[in-house]
Parts: C-alpha cells; structure tokens; sequence
C-alpha cells in the first residue's frame, strides 16, 4: 500500500447465500481513500455500496460473507489487513478509528436510552482512561483527595481487569465520571451547532427531528476522534434545506477534525458540492474512479456517462438507461454492465475488464480502454 | 407528554372502566340462572322446600326485581364486602377466601419467578443460537410442556413420587405439623402464611415442609406455563437483533455481550415484561387443576368443589377475585413497559 | 367472454399466490416437526373414522358408555388392562379402550365446533370494529377486554354451571336482529345494486314475523352442549381481537388506498383485498386454539362439569382419580385409568401444536419475505 494511503480496499468479493439463491454482491471491489480526503461513492440502490463500507468493518450481516480480496488500513503508522483481524482488535477499531453514520439516524439510535447515555457509551468504551483520569482530577481540585471514589476511580486505571474493580465499579454511584461524561456530551453536541445541547442531551431518540438526531449520531461518530468516518446516504431521508446543513457541518467538521470521510450517495449532486473524489460502482463493482471535476468533465465509463446524462435539466428530453440492474444471483459473464451499454463489444460479455489507471489518478474498469491488462 | 404520572393517571381511569365491566359480566352470568335455582340458594334445608315457598323466598330476596335493579343492590352488597354465602363450603365467600388465599400464594411465589426468569433466559438464548441445539431443543420441550394436561403431569408426577417413592406427598403441610400449627398456642400466626410463620416463629422446620410439599405443584405449572414465555422471548429477540440500533451498536465498537444484553434485550423484553403479567394473572386459572390433584387447600381447588357442587356463589367470587388481580397486574404490567419505554408515555 | 379466456385470466390472478403456497408446502415438508404433528392428527383422524371398527358400538347413541356387568358385580374398583378390556376399566366398569376410542370423536368434534362458532362470532365483530373505528371500535374492545380478564377455566367453569338446562330462545327477535345488522352492515359498505333488494325484503319480513307470530322455543342443553358454549364464548374475542388488529394493519396499507381510488365498492375490497392478506396469522391461532379447547374441556371433564359421567370423553374418564389423590398404593395401582386416556390428550393436542408451530415458522418470513 502506498504511502499516503489511509484505506485501501484490493478485489473485495462478497457472496450473500440466501434461500433464493447466491447473491454475488461484491466482485472485485477496488478503493483508496487518502487521510483528510471526501470520498464519495455513488450508485443505484442494490449496487453494493452499503455492502462494502460494512465490510470494512467486518460487520457483513449473515447469510453474508467476505471471500475474497483485501483489506488494507492504516492504523497509526502501521499498515494490518483488516480481513485478518481478530474479534476483539477490530472492535477496537470500530467507533474508534473507523466511526459510522447511517442513513435513519432514529433508527439506529437504540430508542430506550437518551442521547447523552449512548453518547457516553461511545466514549466510556473507546476513552475510559482520559475520562478516569479527568474524573480523578476534578475530585482533588474540589479537595477530596482520599474519598472512595477517587480510590475506586484508580483502582479502575490501574486494574481494569480484577474482580474486585468490576464487584467495585458496578456497586459504586459513578458521580464524578458521568458528570465528566455528560460534560463531552453536552460540548460534542454543541460542536455539532445543536441549540441548547443540556436539553437535548436527556432526550429520547423518537423525540429529536431528523436532522438533530443526524447531527447527535454525528457527534456520536466523532466523540472518538475516528480518522475515517463512513456516511451511508445521510441525508437522503431529510429535507433539503436540512440536508444543506448537514452537508455544511460534514465540510466545517472535517476542518476540525481532519478525518477522511468515505460518503456514500446515490445523489450526484452531493456528489458535485462535498466530494474531493468519487467513486462509480455498479452492480458490485467500482467501474470508474477519480478527481470530482475530472469525473464530471470527462467521465470515461459508459456507466459514468450515462449517468451524468440521466440527471434532469430544464428544456431537455428525459434520458434514461435503457434496461434494467441485473439480478445478482445469476449476474452476466463478463462486464457486468454490457448489456445495457451503448458501446457493447464482443469481448466485453466473455471477459470481465480489469480496474487500471488510464489517467493520472483517473481509473476505470471497461475494455474501450484497455482493461485485459 | 412523556411523564409517568400522567400516563399512570390515564391507565387508572380506563382500569376503573374495566373493573365496572367484569361486575356487570358476572352479574350477567348470575342473570343467567333460572330464578328457582337462585332462590334455592338462599334455602339450608334443600329437600323440605316446595314451590310455593321458593317463589316466597324469590320475592323475598328481589329475585324477581327488574335485572339493573337486581345489579346495583348485588353491586351495593359486594363493595360492602358481601361476595354472597359459598354452600360447598359452609361458609362465606369472602371468609372461605380468606382463609384459603395464603395456599395458593405459596405456590404462585415459586411458580411466577421461575416461570419468568427461565422463560426470559432461555428465550435469550434461543433466539442467541438460532437454529442451534439449544433453539430447537427449547422450541420442543416448550411444545411438549405446553401440549400436557395439567391434571395428567400432575397425577404421574404424584403417583411416581409419593405412590411410588413416598417422597413428596400432596396436600400443604403434613398432618401433624397442620395439626401443631392449628392447636399450638405457641405457633403465632403473622402472616397467615406458613412458609414465612415457619421461621418468624422460630419453626424452619414448618418452612422446610411447606417446600417439600410445593415442589410438584410448582413442577407442573412451570412446565406448562413456560413455554409461551420462551417462545414469545425468543421472536422479540430475534427482532430486537435485526433492528439498526443493534448494528450500530455493534458499529460502535461493544462487544457482543453488551450488545445482546444491554442493546437488544432491553428493547425485547417490552413486549415480554407485557406477557408476563398477563401470565402471572392468568396462573389462577391454572391453579385450578394443579391445587384440585395435589390437593393442595387453596383458592383453586376450593373453586373446583364448588363448581361441582353447583355453588355459583363461590365460583363466581373466584372469578370476580381473578378479573380484578387479572386487571391490577395488567396496570402494574403497563406502569413498568412506560417506565422501560418512555414512547409509549405519549399513549 | 367465453369460458377458455375466462379460465386463463383467473390462472393468471392466481399464479403468484399458487407459487407462494408451493414454496409453503416446500418449507413445511422440511420441517420435521411439522410431519410430525401432521403424522399424529392423520393418526387420529383414521381412529376416528375407524371408530365403529375398532370398538362397536354399545348401543344407539355409541357415545354413552356401558357398564360391564360381569365385572361390576366382582369389584367396585377398577380392573387393570386384560385382554377383554386392552386399557382396563375404571371404577363404573366403563371399558377405558372404548372410551378413549369415541373419545377421539368427541375431540375433533370439540375442537372443530368451538373453534368454528367462535371464529364466526369473532370475526363479524372484529371485522367491523376494524373497519368503523371510533366508538364501535371502543365499545367492542373494552367488552373483549372484560371477558379476556377473567381466566379461561375460570369463566368457562362459571358458565357451565349457571347456563340453565332449558334456554328460552325468543327466535323471531333473534332474527330479526340479525336482518337489521345485516341491513346495516350492508348499507355501510356500500355493495352493488343488486344486493341491496334482497336485504330489505329480508328485513322487512322479519319485521312482520316479529308483529305476528312470535316464535318462542325452549332449547334443550345437554351438558355437553353447555360446555360447548361456554368454550365458545371464551374463546370469540381473542378471535375478535386478532382479526381487528390485522385488518387495522392492512387498512392503512397503500394498496387498500389504491383499491378505493379505483372505485371499488368496501364490500369487495373487504372480501378481493383485505381478508385474503389477514387470513394467514389466523389460520396459526386457530390450529393451536383446537389443542387448547381440548385441554380446556379435558379439565372441565377432569373436575366433573364437563359432560355426563357416562359419557365418552377423555376428561371424564380421568376424573375419578381425583379420589385417589390420599391413597398413595391405589395411585400407583390404578395408574392405567389416568396415564392412557391423558396420553390420548397429550398426542392429540401435541399433534395440533407442532402444526401450528411449524405454520408459524413458515408463515412468518413470508408475510415478511426479507
């Protein structure tokens, strides 16, 4: 992997073995996402971008699996493949380096607890020590340097493991360390420009609208300071003016915090406003990958192409792509895309086309340009 | 408004509601039978009446007063306290009520927390390994479990451990310690309850027996009652586990056990915690068989005597005595989900 | 439109709910649970048809049990299985073997018949509950409500003995209560022309019958009949309620919206649309119900409220053990009388259990199709 790579995804291959059938969701998924750099990756429903961001999270729900391909991220400094990672190393990773958004914000809020305790949970789980040793100190400020739970608070640093911490840690009130919770709580939703942040904070998921619950989960995501956050079509269900907010906050937030985002949408207008560079897929493959302008000015793939044509403008006719997805239980031979594609060759229903770079930085996956090689 | 009085101040009016309606069922029912019959309730020497005199007595007691007429004086009579005059046994309703409640009580105290923490933790676990052993081996012994008389598994578990091995013997107490508890001016009755007067009275013995004698009938109505418990818990797992909140949670980072327990087990349990009142509720009617072949003196078997001895009086105040704990365990059912899911607060 | 068109256009409205069936039936088949259940009620159901073979009748109604005399001369107690008697007798020298044999009858009958006449009942005032809404909906649930409050056996036991032996049916009232809901129903929905005649004629004569000749007959209830009743009346409104809830569930659905844009009458949607997607989680409940019923009529039986003591039904026989319960030696030896007749109960129901548990496992993902 190169040097300045944070994520990079080689010939992903994805099967879902359902009662239909098997469904060959990913064939050879090909990705790089740079530090500090908006991907986006755009494509029909059904076309395998959801499926690839949770493979990078080993969360492929069954009957799905990962067979194929690799993995490759970037985890300070050093270079693991995420596809050999163990249980409990790649939870670490999960909401802590890697964070996720979804697309219903209330709906992956878990709707019994409030904002601030699942809010907290994120950060109890991937920040324990920091709000321990915060906790500590706000307790010797305040002069009480030998009380119990400032002890209890350091036998929790010390001996996270022992019996008699988790006997103490249940069985203790916690005071200190959920005010120092609440307190991050209280300042990351603020930092996600949510007005009076102590009331929303205590309350329930089904209680926020649309676009503060997105802006909580967003908070949630970053409370761990993750250097790649994955957005599944965020603002798909809002409105859009909201959608014009939240798209503001991603661009603000990404300043601040300096993460890679990998943005996944079917909307080429997001596309055009928030996206460094994007990534085409179809019917589980990337066909087509670079620079946003360039993508836009000169797309090479007919795929890409007929999309940009697709888009609705005043005065001119509608065009549409003539067919239909193909099934992925029994997808075409060859290039998965040919029977729909206006520049069909012979070879492209026979030969799958390989992803290679045609331009500088610019690749696609289709034999008018290459593509055997 | 998501506050929780509110929210119990409604439940309680609707309960009132309900409570009105099952008076008027049961009286209902008692409209049903023949005005000589009823009158002959009121009769002690049953072979020396004639017709004349039932009608005499059908008058007498505003037999043949207009039906909601006939309602609001019974009605009058059982908020005063009067469930009526039980002829099975001898005695009033509310007496023979009282003095049999504490049986029945012993076996519920057993029977309802088994029941829910077996069906919660094996419901768990199934929808945890679906598919697995442990899924279908519940789902099958649930079913079976279910699919029993309760009279049938209470006979053979009778006839193999006191018939055969004289180990647990029906009935709640041994004779000679019902005996002592009865005559001993010494035995100091606190609560009416032998299980908790054995040890408030310095007696663990007496608790120890009340066990012994407690275990088949608990045996039976666990087996029987578990399985819809089980099989209830098992799908709302399953749901739960299929919902976005538990995938994200698991985007989150938590580990699998935080996961399923804290994420997804809350949310299941709602629809369970429901369940289970109505279950607990509805163990009075279990009751009824189970206390009849262990013998075991409470409200159940005393209502099965009266039923075939025609007693309506008794019978009915059984009923009325179900609907209304039927009806109070529903509410304190409800108060729970609204305090485990604050959305149902806007209901 | 001649009949072979005809034909192929119902082949085709059909095919994708046919396709769906096979797939069911596919799903069942691997189900080893649920030809197991299958297994067991074909046993019973050839039991029952083989009834008159396998044990003649004793005399013109083959449901009342005859005494053995021979025997009942001997001994007041019950004889274990011999070869005359295969299960032994009970304690009236009533032939177990026989009566577990028609009583195989008596349970489908149960079963069948309580299931039925509560299904109907619940299901005309869940349907129209669902649909009116408002106070109707409210009225109704609350009365479903009161009976659901009391315990099963509980209230069937109450009812069983307060039902009188005679029932006075005033039927010319029945009746013509029945026409005017029915008028009602029908001028609410809205149906074709042509339905509309039939039922003012109908509620009219009724209306005359009732000014003229009122009809008052006195019903006869054997106890059997009792508990049948009181089964039923147990069991219409869970029934009610269920259906009430699917149909609230499929009103809102999208494709009732469309129904009515399109100008179909509510009779039809109700019958074309919204019955044929509610029936399903039905059909579960009331396989599991006729195992339920029977158990619920075995322990009235057992606790001797069910039917007349002569009679052939599994409860019964069970219910003179209830005497030996303090004698542990007579327990153990006179076990035949309980043990074979509840094993009967205990098949039986279980059969009915494993079906609808196997229905509900394949019905489920459907109605969901993920």
């Amino acid at each position: 992997m190169e040097e300045d790579t944070l994520l990079e995804i080689k010939n992903l291959v994805v099967r879902f073995y359902t009662y239909a059938g098997i469904v060959e969701a990913l064939d050879g998924v090909n990705l790089k996402i740079k530090p500090g750099e908006i991907l986006g990756l755009v494509g029909e429903t059904g076309c395998g971008k959801s499926v690839t961001s949770f493979s990078v999270l080993q969360l492929v729900p069954p009957p799905g699996a990962i067979e194929g391909g690799e993995i490759h991220f970037n985890k300070d400094g050093k270079i693991i493949d995420i596809r050999k990672l163990q249980k409990d190393t790649i939870r670490q990773i999960r909401g802590k380096d890697i964070a996720m958004v979804f697309q219903e914000p209330r709906a992956y809020l878990n709707p019994v607890y409030t904002v601030e305790t699942q809010i907290g949970e994120a950060l109890l789980t991937h920040r324990k020590s920091e709000f321990l040793k915060r906790a500590i100190e706000t307790l010797e400020k305040a002069g009480k340097k030998s009380s119990f739970e400032k002890k209890v608070y350091e036998r929790m640093l010390k001996k996270p493991s022992s019996i008699i911490t988790k006997i103490l840690a249940k069985f203790s009130r916690q005071k200190t360390l959920k005010e120092e919770i609440r307190k991050e709580v209280v300042n990351l939703l603020r930092s996600v420009e949510i007005a009076d942040p102590e009331r929303v904070a205590k309350m329930y998921p089904f209680e926020l609208s649309g676009g503060m619950a997105q802006r909580a989960v967003i908070a949630m995501a970053l409370s761990c300071q993750p250097v790649m956050l994955i957005a599944d079509e965020p603002t798909t269900n809002l409105d859009v003016t909201v959608q014009a907010q939240i798209l503001n906050l991603i661009r603000e937030l990404r300043k601040t915090f300096k993460s890679s985002i990998l943005y996944i949408t079917h909307d080429l207008g997001v596309i055009a406003e928030l996206c460094d560079r994007v990534a085409v897929m179809y019917a589980g493959n990337v066909v087509e990958t670079a620079d946003v302008y360039e993508l836009f000015e000169s797309p090479l793939h007919p795929y890409t192409k007929a999309l940009l044509e697709s888009i609705p403008r005043p005065g001119q006719e509608f065009k549409s792509i003539p067919g239909t997805v193909p099934s992925l239980i029994n997808p075409p031979k060859g290039c998965r895309f040919h029977d729909r594609c206006q520049f069909e060759m012979e070879i492209c229903s026979k030969v799958k086309p390989k992803f290679i770079e045609v331009k500088k930085d610019h690749f696609v996956a289709c034999h008018l340009y290459g593509g055997q090689k | 408004m998501t506050s929780l009085p509110a929210y119990i101040a409604r439940r309680l009016i609707l309960l009132i509601f309900v409570l009105i309606g099952v008076t008027v069922l049961i009286f209902a029912i008692t409209a049903l039978v023949p005005i000589d019959v009823r009158a002959m309730l009121y009769v002690r020497n049953v072979q020396h009446t004639n017709p004349e005199q039932l009608t005499r007595i059908a008058e007498q007691y505003g037999l043949t007063r207009p039906l909601y007429e006939q309602y609001f004086t019974w009605l009058g009579q059982v908020l005063q306290g009067n469930l009526g005059f039980a002829k099975s046994s001898q005695q009033p309703v509310v007496q023979a009520i009282l003095e049999r409640w504490p049986y029945t009580f012993e076996i519920v105290i057993f029977a309802a927390p088994l029941i829910i923490f077996i069906g919660i933790y094996l419901g768990v676990q199934a929808a945890i390994h679906k598919d697995g052993i442990i899924d279908h081996a519940t789902r099958v012994l649930s079913i079976v479990g279910w699919s029993l008389p309760s009279f049938w598994l209470g006979l053979i578990l009778l006839s193999v451990f006191y018939g055969y091995l004289r180990w647990l013997p029906p009935g709640p107490l041994d004779p000679d310690l019902l005996n002592f508890r009865n005559t001993s001016p010494s035995f100091k009755r606190y609560t009416y309850i032998d299980l908790f007067d054995g040890l408030l009275n310095g007696r663990p013995d007496i608790t120890l027996n009340v066990i012994k004698h407690v275990i088949l009938p608990v045996i039976v109505i666990v087996t029987i009652n578990v399985a819809l418990l089980i099989r209830v818990m098992r799908s709302s797992m399953l749901e739960a586990l299929g919902k976005p909140y538990t995938f994200a949670a698991k985007a989150k980072g938590l580990d699998d056990k935080t996961v399923i327990y804290r994420h997804a087990r809350r949310n299941a349990l709602i629809p369970v915690i429901t369940l289970s009142g109505m279950l607990v509720a509805g163990l009075l009617g279990g009751l009824v068989i189970t206390e009849t072949v262990f013998a075991f003196g409470g409200l159940g078997q005393w209502a099965a005597r009266a039923a075939l001895n025609f007693d309506i009086p008794a019978v009915l105040g059984y009923a009325m005595l179900s609907a209304f704990i039927f009806v109070i365990a529903n509410l304190i059912v409800d108060i729970l989900y609204a305090y485990i899911d604050p959305r149902i607060r806007l209901v | 439109m001649d009949l072979s068109t005809k034909w192929k256009e119902i082949k085709v409205a059909w095919e994708p709910r046919i396709k769906e069936w096979k797939f069911m039936l596919k799903r069942m088949r691997e189900s080893p649970l649920a030809i197991l259940g299958l297994a067991i009620i074909i046993g019973f159901v050839i039991i029952a048809c083989m009834a008159p073979i396998l044990a003649p009748p004793t005399g013109p109604d083959p449901f009342i049990l005859k005494v053995d005399k021979e025997f009942s001369v001997l001994t007041p107690q019950p004889t274990p299985p011999t070869v005359k008697h295969i299960f032994g007798t009970t304690g009236e020298q009533y032939d177990i073997y026989y009566a577990c044999i028609w009583g195989t009858i008596n349970a489908f009958r149960v079963g069948l018949l309580v299931v039925v006449i509560a299904l109907i009942i619940g299901l005309i005032l869940g349907v129209v509950a669902a649909y009116y809404g408002g106070i109707i909906d409210e009225i109704l649930m609350r009365f479903t409500d009161i009976i659901i409050a009391l315990p099963g056996l509980v209230l069937s036991m109450a009812l069983v003995i307060a039902f009188p032996t005679i029932i006075p049916l005033d039927i010319t009232t029945i009746i013509l209560v029945i026409s005017a809901i029915l008028s009602i129903t029908f001028a609410a929905f809205k149906p074709e022309r042509k339905f509309l005649l039939p039922t003012q004629i109908v509620l009219f004569a009724s209306l005359l019958l009732y000014i003229y000749n009122p009809i008052v007959i006195g019903l006869n209830l054997s106890r059997l009949d009792k508990v049948l009743i009181s089964l039923a009346i147990v069991g219409w409104p869970g029934y009610a309620r269920l259906i009430r809830g699917e149909v609230l569930r499929v009103k809102n659905e999208d494709y009732i919206e469309a129904a009515k844009a399109s100008g179909c009458s509510d009779l039809r949607i109700i019958i074309k649309h919204i019955l044929p997607n509610t029936i399903y989680p039905l059909l579960i409940v009331v396989t599991l119900d006729i195992g339920s019923i029977v158990l619920t009529a075995a322990a009235l039986g057992f606790l001797g409220i069910g039917a007349e003591p002569n009679f052939a039904d599994w409860g019964n026989i069970i219910s003179r053990s209830r005497e030996w319960i303090s004698s542990p030696d007579l327990l153990v030896k006179h076990y035949h009388t309980f043990l074979i007749p509840g094993i009967f109960i205990a098949l039986f129901v279980l059969g009915w259990n494993l079906l609808g548990d196997a229905l509900r496992d394949v019905l489920d993902p459907m109605i969901r199709r993920r």
